[in-house]
């Protein structure tokens, strides 16, 4: 195993945490839980959004810069490879990856700032939307990242 | 952690110039340094492929990253009556708007 696998399977790992984190914490905004929840799902909801905030700035953080140090390696290995495919919806979405996690590092300071305690009540929107833009971008670069790291199968 | 109460201005203008920079400097090239990754190299501003495919991702992110800090320095510094105006929701709405008009401007990996 090279350096690159390994720090590709520690991206993996650092996505996952931050996709269950952030998923927690969209979907304790979006459906809050009003009564004491007894179910699996009535839990997962009813977590407290606020314990999550310091934890996904540091997680997409270490996972991006993970996926900087990897993405030579993708650009002049992989890239090149899905490209003589003719992969090119494949090439796109890994395209617009890159963007929408550059993108939300940029929201980064103002998602911390809004989830900042106490909460204010009249930022609740502004908490909600950006927590949904960056569950987007984590959901989308998560399964794309996916995609592309299994395009030619286990092994080849 | 206590912020100061010019962090909110700071953070809002952050987020909005990062955006727009960021997605100018993609489309005109605006990269800050080049990364030669086939032989592990860098150079300054936007230089021509060398042995293998040029990388300006890291100089866009540079560009963007310095616009977006100047300009949120100067915000925290206007005087709250003015920072007060600020719509918090800039910051979503435009990383969306810019996250559309990658959607747009990479339509052709889709329409192929």
């Amino acid at each position: 195993m090279n350096t690159t696998t390994l720090l590709l399977i520690v991206h993996g790992l650092l996505a996952v945490a931050l996709l269950g984190a952030i998923t927690h914490q969209a979907v304790s905004v979006w459906v809050p839980a009003r009564k004491p929840a007894g179910s699996f799902v009535g839990r997962f909801r009813a977590v407290p959004g606020t314990s999550y905030v310091n934890a996904i700035i540091v997680l997409y953080l270490l996972t991006f810069m993970l996926g900087g140090i990897i993405y030579p390696e993708y650009r002049v290995e992989a890239r090149v490879v899905v490209e003589q495919m003719g992969l090119w919806k494949q090439t796109g979405a890994f395209e617009l990856k890159e963007h929408f996690a550059a993108v939300g590092l940029g929201i980064l300071p103002a998602y911390w700032h809004y989830w900042r305690q106490p909460l204010a009540g009249e930022h609740d929107r502004t908490r909600a939307l950006l927590t949904a833009t960056i569950a987007f971008i984590v959901w989308w670069n998560f399964l794309v990242g996916h995609i592309l790291n299994n395009i030619r199968g286990f092994g080849s | 952690m206590t912020p100061p109460r010019s962090f909110a201005a700071f953070s809002i203008v952050f987020a909005v110039v990062y955006a727009i920079a960021y997605v100018i400097a993609v489309e005109q090239n605006y990269a800050l340094f080049t990364y030669h990754p086939a032989i592990s190299e860098f150079g300054a501003g936007v230089q021509q492929p060398k042995e293998g495919p040029a990388m300006y991702w890291y100089g866009w992110l540079a560009t963007a990253g310095i616009a977006a800090f100047l300009a949120g320095v100067l915000a925290a510094l206007l005087p709250e009556s003015v920072t007060r105006r600020l719509w918090p929701g800039w910051t979503w709405v435009v990383a969306l708007a810019v996250m559309v008009a990658f959607c747009y401007i990479l339509r052709i990996y889709f329409l192929r």
